[in-house]
């Protein structure tokens, strides 16, 4: 077991890649353009994984938030916009009913597994104490994100301020191009 | 440790499938994702250089990337929900209003 944990560890890259090819490659075969959205979800979480076996923690956790908590959300928006205004849709819906009400239980069943300790445990915890490697972990991330950022806010401070004239006309060019036509 | 061609193989494996994607699919979305891939697979590139040379900048770059991505994605949606008002489609073989 010990054997298996340390060779998953050292192969940790090669485990996200070929998943995210995976996931990827299921991205682009789905019929459905949902199903194509939950898979390019799975390749972006894979990829970050990636990018934490790469040792740029910081990079991965902006990966996860950027991509998975907004990126595929806005997507996700679109895709229920344009697809499923059609009737079909709507009844392919209502038939898996069954299997959202199976997954809401099976998820609240893995949630008070998760959290057992805190719903059902003692009133007393025990105080958090960190263990020494995973402080050695945190403070590899820490350095990693300093590093990032000294690059990031001295030797390209320009291509920095640049993108967020970028982010800024892309704000106004997206509010000008999907407001209606009542002017 | 992770050697630098494996992660090059990976990325240039996930290019090639976003650029499959783009090509096959009609789906106007499913297009945007996989443009998304492509840039992903470019930062994964910035990332294996960044370790292999010992510096930050590469890290520094994909993060510019990361911002770029999500603005082509804010722009590329709304031209997406933009055409389906208009059209009330999205895939990209009923939209030829270019063609004479």
């Amino acid at each position: 077991m010990e054997h298996l944990l340390e060779t998953i560890g050292r192969n940790m890259f090669a485990i996200f890649g070929v998943m995210a090819l995976g996931a990827a490659a299921l991205m682009v075969a789905f019929r459905s353009a949902v199903h194509s959205v939950l898979a390019f979800l799975f390749a972006m979480l894979c990829i970050a994984g990636c990018f934490l076996a790469l040792e740029a923690e910081f990079l991965g956790m902006a990966q996860i938030l950027v991509y998975a908590g907004g990126i595929v959300v806005l997507f996700l928006f679109v895709v229920m916009l344009v697809e499923m205004s059609k009737k079909k849709e709507k009844e392919v819906f209502q038939l898996q009913s069954r299997y959202a009400v199976a997954a809401v239980l099976i998820g609240a069943a893995v949630f008070v597994g998760v959290f057992r300790k805190v719903i059902f445990g003692t009133a007393s915890p025990e105080a958090l104490v960190l263990r020494p490697e995973l402080a050695e972990g945190l403070n590899v991330a820490r350095q990693n994100a300093q590093a990032v950022s000294r690059s990031l806010f001295a030797d390209y401070l320009l291509p920095f301020e640049i993108l967020s004239v970028i982010l800024l006309v892309a704000l106004v060019g997206a509010v000008v191009l999907a407001k209606t036509e009542r002017v | 440790m992770v050697s630098l061609n494996a992660v090059l193989l990976i990325s240039f494996l996930l290019f090639s499938i976003g650029i499959i994607g783009v090509l096959i699919r009609r789906n106007a979305l499913v297009i945007l994702m996989c443009v998304e891939l492509m840039l992903n697979a470019a930062n994964l590139n910035f990332i294996a250089f960044a370790r292999h040379s010992g510096s930050a900048s590469g890290q520094a770059f994909a993060l510019l990337v990361m911002g770029f991505a999500a603005a082509e994605v804010a722009v590329g949606l709304a031209l997406v929900v933009a055409l389906y008002r208009k059209r009330d489609t999205v895939q990209v073989d009923d939209i030829n209003l270019l063609k004479g």
